[in-house]
């Protein structure tokens, strides 16, 4: 599904020049939950966000189902985007002026998906969270947990090919990270691929593959058994 | 899609409500300014509009010496005649007022006009009764406005009703509706100009005989070219009034549309003004939106760095640019509507304020006129255009990944933008403050410097019956709260009679003009006037028929002499008469200060004495007037008792100017404000951003006031920048400005001091709230928020 070979990214800046990734190759089947680990500052996240199609890569293939998307401009990386790719971020994310409810119904939205539909698979994602009881409240007035469920169904409303979740359990307690952690099992059961950047070896454990990263580059691939 | 933007927007304006409040605050003061200030140079720009031939229509005037308003009687009758292409052509006579006697009531009017059945051709009165084309046809015709008619009847029977006044005996032929405030020719009581057919008549056979009050109106054919008229007119002239009138002598065509704008005419009815000065608003209306726009694009994207992860989030999801643009264009467009709605209605609320203070006549209904309309909502869509696109397109370029890293990347970018802005909005108020404090200076200078006579405490009264006069001027002498008084064909500052000069003798045969009061010997010393030469005005015997005048420097400088004592003893010729130079006195000012004083001769002529000029006692003023009303009364039982006092006639001099000084006062306080409002949001915004650093600083020992530097440092440095581009602005602009007067302040260097520290202290006083909150925060709590 994707498969990316000698990526480079540079950070630079007036005077100094920051290698994130380097020549990094990498590919991910479908239907894999692939962790990835690593020491801050090893490129975890720039990786995901050229997984993502949030970053471009200064150089280097990235094959997303076999088609070229490194070059991709804003508008084909956007549309590619809505429609194949889920996001989970540690801090959530969500938008505070709008209910869980409209959290969640906002990817429909901008995949064109009328109102009438929108309902039904909305409250269908909210009851599989168990988060439906709260569709009428603000991000504020939920717990970490609840708004990192609410997190995970927006990112899977849309039935995405592909969820990129960065630290999904960084600000959440053991047992709020547990939930999440089985919800995106469930999911990649499924059949969703998940590529999960984590500091946190016990929720790498809920992965089939491990990819250890250190200054842009794969030093260690741990296949779990 | 369209909802969706609409309930963010709608949540975002609901959640943040202090931004909302300084947005929609302000921009609701700049619409209301905006549409009272389009709502005033439209009427003012519209002068005479309403009537439907203006554009063909033109005021015959006079420029012999000066350029008149008025015109010989015989004007018309005799171009009538000479010009048969012409499509209408009417007499006009105006007199300010008239007293009316319906019954035992006395009614003081003013407009009161004498017209004959074609002035309806000429203006498009709307008449509600009586016919139109006969009404003023027949002798003692009486034509009443609406509003007067129903004063004098409110049963709604005043047609047919018999009115005395100016003793004659009219009747009610018609009734107009009351014309719009904006004519150059007010009506309020239209009597039929045949009544006074023998007087007319007599005068209309002397091109030079021009009463005062005398106009003269054409409208030509469609499709007429006054050039071609213009061609004509000298020989008109030269056939009709040839051995009466001197070659140089010319007839303007002057504009109907034009005439409330053309300062060169003396005797206009009312007072011309500038259209610079409607110009000038304009440029103040536009700058009052400008300001607010600049709250808008300011807050906007102050508030775009906490906004950037919504953006980011909105991408992930799949917005696309246009979308996020759609949103926030969505957000603006809900706080302009709303903004809009809201300054309509304070402009409909205030109208009537601003109508009194500024002196104008503007009823709220025009605000629903489809032309007010769309230009409402000009406003609007300007509003959102200026203010919504740029923080639309730089809030939607925010990239994900730098948003979620709080790495907006425009940051910088915009906070130079905003000090850009900020800098352009303080040069705005510093404009303003600038013209604001000029205008006010040149009032003050209007009013109450170098006039060359007394005029405190002085009402002027004019005397109806001459035989009478003797007698009321007894009375006056024996009144205690009557300080002195003096009797004349006008005070100082009226010059209502202007007489051909020459001084042969001299070398200067050649006639100019000059202004002539006729003054008793009491005169000089009760106005003041300072004698530079010779003796004054003095008491002359019946019999005494020599000419003696008292001169003013004007007119001496205009001999080319300029020793006051060599004046004295000359020999000028004046209307016709020689006379003998026996003092020469100070020049005073008779007319306004955007001319240049004039040439003027004082004479003992008891027969012209029908004003009298009282200084009362400065203790219970209003008890003597009423005692010199009650003696009035009973002296000329048929006329109203009016009085002036001199100081609120040489106010009316600069009613225009009084109108600039208002509407800068006020619609520069209402820029000022709305900086003001932006100013706040700015420093509120800055110090919610700077809260973890104002905590390490004090955690650091910075003491109070290097926190409170920290906040006002920068915008005193961004008020100097706007004082530096402002100066120099302000100084163009009003000494153009002041180049319209012949007499003027200058500009000194503390206008821009207080101009300056004005700024400053608003700028403090406005910042000072939530600098002292940001400063005074617990250092603690600070770093633990961040």
């Amino acid at each position: 599904m994707i498969k990316i070979t000698d990526l480079q990214k540079y950070y630079r800046t007036e005077e100094v020049e920051t290698i994130a990734l380097n020549k990094l190759s990498i590919e991910v089947k479908e239907g894999e939950f692939v962790a990835i680990m690593g020491p801050s500052g090893c490129g975890k996240s720039t990786l995901l966000n050229i997984l993502g199609l949030l970053d471009d890569p200064d150089g280097g293939s990235y094959l997303f189902n076999s088609i070229e998307v490194a070059d991709f401009n804003e508008r084909k990386r956007a549309d590619l985007r809505k429609h194949n790719i889920g996001f989970v971020f540690q801090s959530f994310n969500l938008i505070d002026e709008l209910t869980v409810f409209e959290n969640v119904e906002l990817p429909l939205i901008y995949t064109g998906v009328p109102a009438s539909e929108r309902v039904g698979r909305v409250e269908k994602v909210l009851d599989k969270m168990q988060i439906m009881h709260r569709r009428n409240h603000y991000p504020q007035q939920l717990s970490g947990g609840q708004q990192q469920r609410v997190a995970v169904a927006r990112a899977v409303v849309n039935n995405p090919k592909l969820i990129l979740a960065d630290e999904p359990t960084g600000n959440l307690d053991s047992s709020n990270g547990n939930e999440v952690m089985e919800l995106l099992t469930d999911l990649n059961e499924q059949g969703t691929t998940i590529i999960m950047v984590t500091h946190s070896e016990h929720d790498a454990r809920y992965s089939h593959r491990i990819i250890r990263l250190l200054d842009g580059q794969t030093v260690m691939e741990n296949i779990m058994i | 899609m369209i909802k969706n933007y609409f309930k963010i927007a709608f949540r975002n304006i609901s959640r943040n409500l202090g931004f909302t409040f300084l947005n929609i605050f302000g921009l609701t003061l700049g619409v209301a300014a905006c549409l009272s200030i389009f709502l005033i140079v439209r009427n003012e720009l519209g002068y005479d509009g309403f009537n439907s031939k203006a554009d063909r229509t033109y005021r015959v005037t006079l420029n012999a010496i000066d350029f008149n308003a008025n015109v010989s009687m015989g004007i018309i009758p005799t171009m009538r005649t000479y010009f048969p292409q012409l499509e209408h052509a009417t007499q006009v006579f105006y007199q300010k007022d008239v007293t009316l006697k319906i019954g035992t009531n006395h009614f003081s009017e003013k407009n009161y006009v004498f017209g004959d059945s074609e002035l309806d051709k000429v203006f498009d009165y709307q008449w509600l009764a009586g016919d139109h084309n006969t009404a003023l046809s027949s002798p003692n015709s009486l034509v009443l406005t609406e509003s007067l008619a129903n004063k004098y009847f409110p049963h709604g029977n005043a047609m047919g009703q018999v009115i005395e006044l100016d003793n004659k005996i009219a009747k009610v032929t018609g009734i107009i509706k009351d014309p719009p405030t904006n004519t150059s020719l007010p009506v309020g009581v239209i009597l039929s100009v045949s009544t006074f057919q023998k007087q007319v008549e007599g005068m209309s056979k002397h091109f030079w005989a021009i009463p005062g009050g005398s106009y003269a109106y054409i409208v030509l054919p469609k499709n007429y070219s006054i050039h071609t008229l213009e061609k004509l007119i000298p020989g008109y002239i030269k056939n009709v009034w040839g051995k009466d009138v001197d070659a140089t002598v010319k007839m303007p065509l002057q504009p109907l549309r034009d005439i409330h704008f053309d300062q060169r005419y003396i005797n206009n009815i009312i007072t011309p003004t500038s259209k610079d000065t409607y110009y000038a608003l304009i440029g103040v209306a536009l700058l009052i939106i400008i300001t607010a726009c600049i709250n808008f694009i300011n807050l906007a994207t102050a508030r775009a760095i906490k906004r950037a992860k919504e953006v980011g989030v909105r991408k992930v999801l799949g917005a696309s640019r246009p979308q996020l643009i759609g949103q926030f264009m969505g957000e603006i467009t809900l706080m302009v509507l709303v903004s809009v709605l809201l300054g309509v209605g304070l402009c409909a609320l205030f109208l009537s304020q601003a109508n009194a203070w500024m002196s104008v006549d503007i009823s709220p209904d025009q605000i629903l006129q489809p032309q007010v309309l769309s230009w409402i909502a000009a406003i609007a869509v300007v509003v959102i255009l200026c203010a919504g696109l740029y923080p639309a397109f730089v809030q939607s370029a925010f990239q994900p990944v730098d948003s979620f890293k709080n790495n907006s990347g425009t940051s910088t970018k915009g906070l130079t933008l905003r000090k850009g802005l900020v800098v352009m909005q303080f040069t705005i108020s510093q404009v303003l403050i600038v013209g604001t404090l000029i205008v006010a200076s040149q009032m003050d200078f209007f009013r109450n410097q170098d006039l060359g006579f007394n005029k405190d405490a002085v009402i002027t009264v004019n005397m109806p019956i001459k035989e009478k006069r003797e007698v009321f001027q007894q009375q006056l002498a024996l009144m205690p709260g009557v300080k002195e008084f003096s009797v004349s064909s006008g005070a100082p500052s009226y010059n209502d009679s202007f007489s051909p000069f020459s001084a042969p003798a001299l070398g200067f045969p050649k006639t100019n003009v000059t202004e002539i009061k006729f003054i008793d010997e009491k005169y000089t010393d009760m106005f003041q006037l300072t004698m530079l030469a010779g003796e004054k005005i003095t008491r002359k015997a019946d019999n005494d028929t020599l000419h003696k005048v008292v001169v003013n420097e004007t007119l001496m400088h205009d001999l080319a002499i300029h020793d006051p004592q060599k004046m004295v003893n000359q020999r000028i010729n004046v209307s016709g008469d020689m006379a003998t130079v026996i003092g020469v006195v100070k020049d005073f000012q008779s007319e306004s200060k955007h001319k240049k004083r004039r040439a003027c001769v004082l004479e003992y002529v008891p027969g012209m004495f029908f004003n009298v000029s009282i200084r009362l006692q400065s203790k219970n003023m209003p008890a003597t007037i009423a005692a010199i009303g009650k003696d009035w009364s009973t002296l000329f039982p048929d006329d109203v008792f009016k009085y002036e006092f001199i100081d609120e006639h040489i106010a009316k001099m600069y009613q225009q100017e009084q109108k600039v000084y208002a509407a800068f006062q006020l619609f520069s306080g209402i820029a000022i404000l709305i900086g003001c409002l932006g100013l706040y949001g700015l420093i509120a915004f800055a110090a919610s951003q700077r809260t973890k650093e104002v905590g390490i600083r004090k955690v650091l020992g910075a003491p109070l006031r290097s926190i409170i530097g920290l906040f006002t440092r920068e915008f005193a440095f961004l008020i100097g920048i706007a004082f530096l581009i402002a100066a120099p602005l302000g100084y163009y602009i009003m000494h153009k400005w002041l180049e319209n007067f012949a007499y003027h302040i200058h500009i000194g260097p503390a206008i821009f001091v207080v101009a300056i520290a004005s700024s400053m202290v608003i700028a403090a006083l406005t910042t000072a709230h939530q600098t002292l909150k940001a400063a005074l925060a617990n250092p603690v709590k600070s770093l633990r928020s961040e």
